[in-house]
């Protein structure tokens, strides 16, 4: 098709696309009137099956945990997709050491990297009271692992990240997941039942299994974007040809 | 009148669908295409948070809130959620397909990039 | 023999694949390709016994223990009955044949290749089994992921990426098209779990339900490549892997349209699946378009695998059409000729791959008589053609007449048939095309055209002389269980208590919600030998005659030439298929627009 014809059947469907949605919308229940129950159900059961705060970290981890798994799974396998694509042993391999940051840089980034990593471990393993959680908590820990590449160099960078115990430690928090989640049977549970001590309501270490599993999932994240987070840099480092 | 403010917030999220799907089908940039991808994704998030609110509705988390206080729906954030993560990283799968094909092809516009073609 | 838990299926590959993936830099060849065979052969061991154990009754599974508080279901469920257990053991299958065809082969990809294909064979066991309408997207999310990057796999070529990339883009707009679905649905009944939904909504068939289904449906259509959802499909096909197009075209494509059933009749049983339905004759409407389009590019095609794919395509439609009928008989025609094509066609992908490993090529006109000597090679294919030709007794036939014989309506039946022979003949007729040109040296080249000349690189590192028994293997395997359902009698009687208990919406829900339930086997229809086997022969000799005119056009006088329009390059269809992710994209707008229009409009 031609860019032309394109438009013009996009417009066609759209309009159709618009009557279909219309509507549909139209019969649904008005905004800001949710009638439940599912949801209702889990907003005041959860505090006291779970013994926790955060009824969204519940679901995610407990109601709903097999749920994450797959989520957690798909993020496991994007992240080989991008290695499988992108990762060349070859490339980069000649980059030397890249210009010096200025003292006044290096300190801010060491600073700031303290403060992220303390940030990121406490969103991590405070999911189960506040809204945060793994996921959360381990972006914003591989997010403060770009800062070394700020302070230092590309090289320092590297050898950090492409080391294969990040890898080991990425598949290591996604089988984790499972493991907690098959370590039910032990107790003759079904899989990712809950069976550790729920604890007190409102302590670090209450809701049993799901602070575990915010853990793994956590490792997972950080690991995960850590090397997404390196291969990408790769390919602007080889592009703009800094070092070399 | 008051019925259209009853469906409005939904028809904004078909209309970003719709945005979204029109950055694809005109796209002339791979990126871009990923792009307009990630737009039709923030639809679904319209979509289903305005499905679970409820008006004068609290944040589901109480930890400094009591149990038994009306919330919005936690279920359609906790979905959310997971369609954020899920979604996150099939753009990082998709934006390293066009990195991949630009070092192969020297090229990133959707029209050159054609050898399937027939 | 105890029936293992439903949760190993998914979790036991999961792990394996995190092992294999995270110690990919420390472990040898043999033994990723070890770990890998054993965890799916144990896989398939844990899918058959589950299959087995579902035979009386449905296995409800809750994760997490948590049970339905009354009618309101807390937690997530599966609910595996045979045809959802069948369909995992399938999955299972392939993969292992997979496994043992490329065993130390596929070098291009690398360390990651077996990882990548335990979460694919994990993602399709979830997806077969759930009851839960968010957990199966996020199966479908999990089972795309991993096939995108296995679809570009082979990454020293750009070809491969753009066949990825188109692919990731259509399915990942249909991923958002289910999305708004279940976002639809759940805002209406307020619960997630199918069973639950399919409760409350009852006979429900409003608007709402209209566009609602609409929007799920074009979704798992797209995956099941319907026209006009399907341009995706063959640019994936014609790069992938050996061992991934087998398991694309074996069954991640069927599992689209088994998700479509799953959802219409637990959920919409008593509205959209209604006989004489608005939403039966879309299907029937739709199956149709896609039979004849995948027909006629699949015999328009010269890329072996893209043949396949299109051939594929036109099944597909054909399953589409005893999806819509519906009946428990058409159902159970629907799995026999499932399970015979996914057999038959991995055989033929198998074949292909030999091909490939041993001829490098997989462009007719560059394979022209360069498969003289390979005769085994040669009996694989033709076998392979043979049983898409739906000839006795290989099991397309029986399920073609399982399903023919569904129809009551005189016009349908002759219309179905119809169909059924011209799929039968078109992809016959193709791959007898190729099998002639290829092996025999037949005639002349054959027509070049643009997708021909895609270049793979070979599975293995150069041109082999050898061809390892291990990659016979799975071939010969493949075409010979494909006669299964008309050679062993148990197979029959199998299929219909599937298909019935498929079909039984409120012994699914009953089941879910742990009340008794009252279940009679019925007894199984028998088929007609004779006229399946006549029906067979008439397609076997027309797709013979398409192929010989196509071969021999040049020993024709010139006004009986047709053939060359046929497969030659000024096909108009084949414009269409642009290799443009905005067109696919716009195509599956029209096609959900022409979905949901019709199922406002029919009566």
């Amino acid at each position: 098709m031609s860019g032309a014809w394109r438009i013009r059947i996009f417009f066609l469907a759209a309009a159709g696309f618009a009557c279909l949605y219309f509507l549909a919308v139209r019969n649904l229940p008005p905004w800001g009137h949710y009638r439940g129950p599912y949801g209702d159900v889990m907003a005041t059961s959860s505090v006291f099956q779970r013994h926790t705060t955060d009824v969204v970290n519940a679901i995610d981890y407990d109601y709903r945990g097999f749920d994450t798994l797959g989520e957690e799974f798909i993020l496991f396998t994007s992240v080989l997709g991008v290695m499988l694509l992108l990762r060349d042993p070859e490339k980069n391999k000649g980059i030397s050491r890249t210009g010096n940051m200025g003292q006044a840089t290096r300190f801010g980034a060491a600073g700031s990297y303290a403060a992220l990593l303390v940030f990121g471990l406490y969103m991590t393993t405070h999911g189960q009271l506040t809204p945060g959680g793994g996921f959360q908590g381990g972006v914003i820990l591989a997010t403060a692992s770009m800062l070394i590449y700020i302070a230092e160099d590309f090289r320092v960078f590297k050898r950090i990240t492409s080391h294969p115990i990040v890898e080991a430690l990425d598949a290591l928090g996604a089988a984790g997941y499972a493991a907690i989640g098959l370590s039910a049977f032990l107790f003759s549970a079904p899989f990712l039942t809950n069976w550790m001590p729920l604890g007190k309501t409102g302590d670090v270490f209450s809701s049993g299994t799901i602070a575990a599993i915010s853990a793994c999932v956590g490792l997972e994240v950080t690991a995960a974007f850590l090397m997404l987070g390196y291969t990408y840099l790769e390919e602007i480092v080889s592009e703009t040809g800094e070092g070399g | 009148m008051s019925q259209i403010a009853h469906i409005f917030p939904f028809l904004v999220a078909g209309w970003v669908f719709l945005c979204g799907l029109y950055g694809i089908a005109t796209s002339r940039h791979l990126v871009h295409t990923v792009i307009s991808l990630a737009v039709v994704q923030t639809s679904t998030y319209v979509l289903l948070l305005n499905i679970g609110f409820r008006t004068g509705g609290a944040a589901p988390v109480f930890a400094d809130i009591s149990p038994g206080i009306t919330t919005v729906d936690p279920i359609v954030q906790a979905l959310m959620l997971t369609d954020v993560v899920v979604e996150a990283t099939v753009m990082a799968l998709l934006l390293a397909m066009v990195v991949k094909a630009y070092e192969k092809a020297g090229t990133l516009s959707p029209d050159d990039l054609r050898l399937m073609r027939g | 023999m105890i029936t293992p838990s439903p949760a190993l299926p998914i979790a036991v590959p999961l792990v394996a694949a995190a092992f294999l993936a995270g110690l990919r830099k420390f472990l040898r060849r043999w033994l990723a390709d070890l770990i890998a065979t054993a965890t799916a052969a144990a896989n398939l061991w844990l899918c058959a016994a589950l299959l087995r154990g579902s035979w009386h009754s449905n296995i409800v599974y809750w994760f997490g223990n948590w049970f339905p508080r009354g009618r309101i279901v807390v937690g997530i469920g599966f609910e595996v009955d045979p045809v959802g257990a069948g369909l995992a053991t399938l999955a299972c299958l392939l993969t292992l044949l997979g496994f043992i065809y490329s065993w130390r082969i596929t070098d291009s990809g690398r360390d990651l290749f077996q990882p990548l294909m335990l979460i694919f064979m994990a993602a399709m066991c979830g997806f077969a089994m759930t009851a839960d309408l968010f957990n199966l997207f996020v199966f479908f999310e999990l089972m795309s992921t991993a096939a995108f990057a296995l679809c570009g796999l082979k990454t020293h070529e750009p070809a491969p990426l753009q066949g990825a990339f188109n692919f990731a883009v259509t399915n990942t707009v249909g991923a958002f098209l289910i999305l708004t679905g279940i976002a639809l649905v759940y805002a209406v009944t307020g619960a997630l779990n199918m069973a639950q939904i399919g409760f409350l909504l009852g006979s429900r068939h409003d608007l709402l339900v209209i566009a609602a289904a609409a929007f799920l449906c074009s979704g798992f259509l797209i995956k099941a490549a319907i026209a006009p959802f399907h341009f995706w499909l063959p640019d994936a096909h014609s790069v992938a892997p050996t061992p991934v197009c087998v398991l694309f075209s074996g069954l991640m494509v069927e599992l689209g349209a088994f998700a479509v059933l799953r959802m219409t009749s637990v959920m919409f049983g008593q509205s959209l699946l209604q006989p004489h339905s608005a939403f039966r004759s879309t299907l029937l409407l739709l199956g149709s378009l896609t039979v004849v389009w995948g027909g006629l590019m699949c015999f328009a095609e010269h890329h072996l695998k893209r043949v396949l794919a299109f051939s594929t395509i036109s099944h597909g439609g054909a399953m589409l059409l005893g999806v819509a009928i519906g009946t428990p008989a058409a159902i159970t025609g629907w799995l026999t000729y499932l399970f015979a094509h996914a057999m038959a066609k991995a055989g033929l992908f198998f074949t292909a791959g030999i091909l490939l490993h041993r001829l490098q090529s997989m462009s007719e006109p560059q394979l022209f008589k360069r498969g003289r000597s390979l005769r085994f090679t040669a009996a694989l294919w033709l076998l392979g053609g043979i049983a898409l030709a739906a000839l006795p007794p290989f099991g397309l036939s029986n399920g073609e007449d399982l399903i023919e014989s569904a129809t009551h309506a005189h016009a349908l039946h002759l219309w179905v048939t119809l169909m059924f022979f011209f799929t039968s003949a078109m992809t016959g007729a193709a791959v007898l095309r190729v099998g002639m040109r290829v092996f025999f040296g037949l005639g002349d080249a054959g027509p070049a055209d643009r997708a021909a000349q895609i270049d793979e690189a070979p599975d293995g590192p150069e041109e082999q002389h050898r061809i390892p028994a291990r990659m016979f293997l799975p071939a010969a395997l493949c075409i010979a269980l494909s006669a299964a359902p008309a050679c062993i009698p148990g197979f029959g009687r199998w299929f219909f208590n599937a298909a019935h208990r498929f079909l039984a919406q409120s012994l699914y829900i009953a089941r879910i919600y742990a009340q008794p339930t009252h279940y009679v086997l019925p007894s199984a229809p028998h088929s007609d030998l004779g006229s399946t086997l006549m029906h067979g022969a008439i397609a076997v000799v027309c797709a013979l005659l398409l192929a010989s005119w196509a071969v021999f056009h040049l020993a024709l006088p010139r006004g009986f030439r047709g053939a060359t329009h046929l497969e030659g390059p000024m096909f108009p269809l084949r414009k269409l298929q642009s290799g443009h992710p905005g067109d696919y994209v716009v195509w599956c707008m029209v096609g959900f627009v022409l979905l949901g229009g019709c199922l406002f409009l029919l009566p």
